[in-house]
């Protein structure tokens, strides 16, 4: 059997057990979408997640107001698995006796309502408490700012991303820090949420206790990436906005070429070489020969290599560079990598070319839901397990399929 | 009643239960940064994880060092990201190497590896093999692509899986015929985050049945799992492609600049934070408010409005009326916010070889089971001997044959890979094997 075979069989789902079922979350997030994401992951898992809601502004939240039903294309994606109640007498008994819960609303009001850590740890002392706010349940700045709402573009913010996206030789608003244009934060502050709590989890096997998980969605990309803490150490300045150029190598980024865009990297030294031959452009060797003459935080320096790249690259197509690409000689074993060299050329797709991808439909990356005769595509989770693959069985009550 | 954040602090501040995951081992075979993350945030909370590297230069991200600069000779990023790992370095070409890694691998709970798809399998550590040996295991391939299917051996990196995923297409303005990349390989980062989670449940899995199982997370269905696009495109039939500083799903939303200079972002998502920002600009008009065209016009008002006031004024009413503000900070003000030092997610570390150095702390507060940092990443096969002595029982004849035979190996004189000019061999106990990082 080849290797495609074997390892599809041994991801198959069939009949196998889900690696969370016994846990049971209560996830109140309202339209914090970090918070929704975490309990997804749960939910993708097996867990038991109970959605509470106090309100349907989540619902309401929607790329240009586009709604799938009644509610928009966020709240449909995140609620796979859950169900989904209003907040009442009888809800707020079942949240004591939760496993985990997470809470996406502002610092201190599941406190005052008499549901927050302090109420629930009294009578369960086993329960894990993940809170998801700007500035976390702590601190003098969280206190100060507690009744700031979360999002996406301000988390963004605080942890320092837009700073560094887009091109500071444009003029005008254009010049602007730039947001990423996905969910980046809540993305991972989300996901780091739900890493808290599966350690509280595995640490409570042995233990018996819960604990309280607090995750600040200003800090979650910063704390994860560790960049701003070496710059600040390291540089007097800030780093800027720098375009498609990056500050670790070069190239790494984005570029025009004939008939579309690609992705370039060229990691070592060795890839750079072979990206010069593959364009006919060796005059560049000499001076930008290694790694450290092509980074540098003085951008003009750079941009001499970047244009001159970039009206190379003009002249090639996709499917030349490739072409090209692919007949270099690239070692598998990281000692030859020193001298074999390949530089990674990939096509920018398109929405739609993403989705005619055979490579995804093989890996079930997207999974439909039939809407009155329409079919509705979600991701999958990304997650490929073995024993307990996750699975997406149903969307606010609607069957899921391939 | 105590006040709420004065008790939540207290928790945080108390003695806690120790390390989480105690007892856990791992081994690494990464590079870059989508594997060895995976490792750094399991060493945060405890586990033991060994790292194996080639001799001479380890890990290439060793030698990507931020603009080229390097303190005292270690790249810091490396230096954080393989914080609290035994490295090893050891030359998979040579059988006896390959003999070792394996019996490594006969001992570990989790084995996390990011090389090219089908080369642990070349090296003769695939999971088929370990699996037969070591039933109990939870084995992590990271790659670009996943493991199986037709892209399965395309190289990738950051900006590839970007690129392949369509999240190029997301950043930028409408306007303009650019890309940019997502920032701090936000491309694998987010993936070893979600590949952590799948760790951790598949331990969960294993306390209650004793299973260990093999996992596989690719980049590119990392980063597609959270763009809404794909649905949106599924319904509309459209793309919402770049929308500059605009969130497509918040109305009004953007980046503006205030009287001051500064740049602050607002976003609103609910009609309640909509209707506080009314009462300050009375010319907001809700009307469907998040068709596109109507976001640009609420945005224009707001942008007149924010260039009124400065950035702390404005600040004072978000504060007041609940409205989702923020600044944008850059790097420098990231690193001197008092917030983030009481929080302990920057934290000034005194490192044993390296010296006192700002870091991140951990990726979560956690009141019972905090992380912790409690050394930086160590040069090439530093823990060699360290780690063949505690994990494989051998004495130190045994280690010099395999330093003689070129099996396992050290680091080269280069930046980055070597340790600081004033080490000493002879002094270092923990590079001889002789004590542990912890004493």
């Amino acid at each position: 059997m080849k290797r495609d075979e074997i390892l599809m069989k041994l991801f198959s789902e069939d009949s196998k057990p889900l690696a969370l079922e016994d846990v049971f979350v209560v996830e109140i997030a309202e339209e914090n979408f970090a918070a929704a994401i975490t309990g997804s992951l749960f939910a993708e898992m097996g867990a038991k997640v109970l959605r509470v809601e106090f309100s349907d502004e989540a619902k309401k939240i929607s790329p240009f107001g586009v709604k799938i039903g009644e509610v928009g294309i966020p709240y449909f994606v995140e609620s796979r698995n859950k169900e989904i109640v209003k907040f009442s007498d009888e809800i707020k008994e079942k949240i004591f006796s939760a496993d985990v819960i997470i809470d996406g609303t502002l610092p201190g009001y599941l406190d005052s309502i008499g549901i927050g850590y302090r109420q629930i740890s009294e009578r369960n002392p086993k329960a894990i408490y993940v809170a998801i706010s700007p500035f976390g349940h702590f601190t003098s700045k969280a206190k100060e700012f507690k009744n700031v709402p979360d999002s996406d573009l301000t988390a963004q913010a605080y942890n320092g991303y837009p700073m560094l996206i887009g091109n500071p030789y444009l003029s005008g608003e254009h010049s602007y820090p730039l947001r990423a244009g996905l969910w980046a934060a809540w993305a991972m502050a989300g996901v780091n949420a739900a890493v808290g709590a599966m350690i509280a989890l595995l640490e409570r096997l042995r233990s018996g206790r819960g604990q309280f998980v607090d995750v600040a969605t200003n800090d979650a990309l910063a704390v994860v990436t560790t960049f701003p803490a070496v710059m600040g150490f390291l540089f007097e300045k800030p780093r800027g906005r720098f375009g498609t150029i990056d500050y670790l190598m070069y190239p790494f980024g984005y570029h025009k070429v004939k008939d579309g865009y690609i992705a370039l990297a060229t990691p070592t030294d060795a890839d750079f070489r072979a990206l010069l031959k593959i364009l006919n452009r060796w005059d560049l060797e000499p001076d930008w020969k290694f790694t450290l003459d092509r980074i540098s935080d003085d951008l003009e320096r750079i941009r001499v290599l970047d244009e001159e790249l970039n009206k190379t690259l003009r002249n090639f197509t996709i499917r030349g560079l490739l072409k090209k690409s692919a007949k270099m000689r690239k070692s598998r074993l990281p000692f030859f990598g020193k001298f074999l060299g390949r530089p990674v050329i990939v096509k920018i797709n398109t929405l739609k070319e993403v989705l005619q991808d055979e490579h995804w439909k093989i890996r079930r990356s997207f999974l439909k839901v039939k809407l009155n005769g329409k079919e509705v595509l979600i991701p999958n989770s990304p997650i490929k397990a073995s024993e307990t693959p996750p699975r997406i069985k149903k969307l606010l009550g609607k069957e899921v399929s391939d | 009643m105590t006040d709420y954040f004065e008790f939540i602090g207290s928790l945080m501040k108390g003695k806690g239960r120790g390390e989480a995951l105690k007892g856990l081992k791992v081994v690494e075979i990464t590079h870059f940064i989508f594997g060895p993350n995976i490792g750094r945030v399991l060493a945060q909370f405890g586990a033991e994880v060994v790292k194996i590297e080639t001799p001479g230069e380890g890990d290439r991200y060793r030698a990507a060092a931020i603009f080229g600069r390097f303190y005292n000779r270690a790249n810091l990023l490396y230096a954080i990201l393989n914080a609290n790992k035994y490295v090893v370095a050891m030359d998979a070409r040579n059988e006896k190497a390959r003999r070792i890694i394996f019996e490594l691998l006969k001992q570990a709970d989790v084995f996390v590896e990011n090389l090219s798809a089908g080369l642990v399998e070349a090296m003769g550590i695939g999971y088929d093999r370990i699996v037969k040996v070591n039933p109990r295991i939870v084995y992590v391939s990271c790659s670009g692509y996943g493991q199986y299917g037709p892209l399965s051996r395309m190289p990738s990196f950051d900006v590839a899986a970007q690129g392949v995923s369509s999240v190029a297409m997301k950043t930028g303005w409408e306007d303009v015929d650019e890309f940019y990349k997502l920032p701090d390989y936000f491309g694998d980062y987010l993936p070893s985050m979600i590949a952590i989670f799948a760790v951790l449940s598949a331990l969960y899995h294993r306390e209650k049945t004793g299973k260990g199982q093999y996992i596989d997370i690719s980049q590119c269905e990392s980063l597609m799992r959270f763009m809404y696009d794909f649905t949106f495109y599924s319904v509309t039939g459209d793309e919402i492609g770049k929308t500059g500083n605009l969130d497509p799903a918040s109305s009004p939303s953007g980046i503006f600049r205030t009287k001051d200079g500064k740049f602050v972002a607002i976003s609103i998502l609910t009609n309640s934070q909509f209707n506080a920002l009314r009462s300050l600009i009375p010319e907001l008009e809700d009307g469907n408010r998040l068709r596109k065209e109507k976001i640009k016009e609420l945005n224009a008002k707001v942008a007149k409005w924010v260039e009124q006031k400065t950035k702390d004024e404005i600040l004072e009413i978000a504060k007041k009326l609940g409205i989702p503000v923020q600044p944008v900070l850059d790097d420098k003000e990231v690193i001197e916010d008092p917030w983030r030092w009481e929080r302990g997610s920057l934290l000034k570390f005194r490192d044993r070889l390296l010296g006192e150095i700002p870091i991140t702390g951990a990726i979560v507060e956690m009141s019972e089971t905090p992380g912790k940092i409690k050394w930086l990443g160590r040069p090439v096969g530093y823990h060699n001997r360290l780690v063949l002595k505690k994990w494989l029982k051998m004495n130190d004849e045994e280690i010099k044959k395999l330093e003689e035979e070129g099996v396992i190996g050290y680091w080269d004189e280069m930046p980055g890979i070597a340790p600081p000019l004033i080490w000493s061999a002879e002094r270092d106990e923990v590079f001889k094997g002789e004590k542990d990082e912890e004493g």
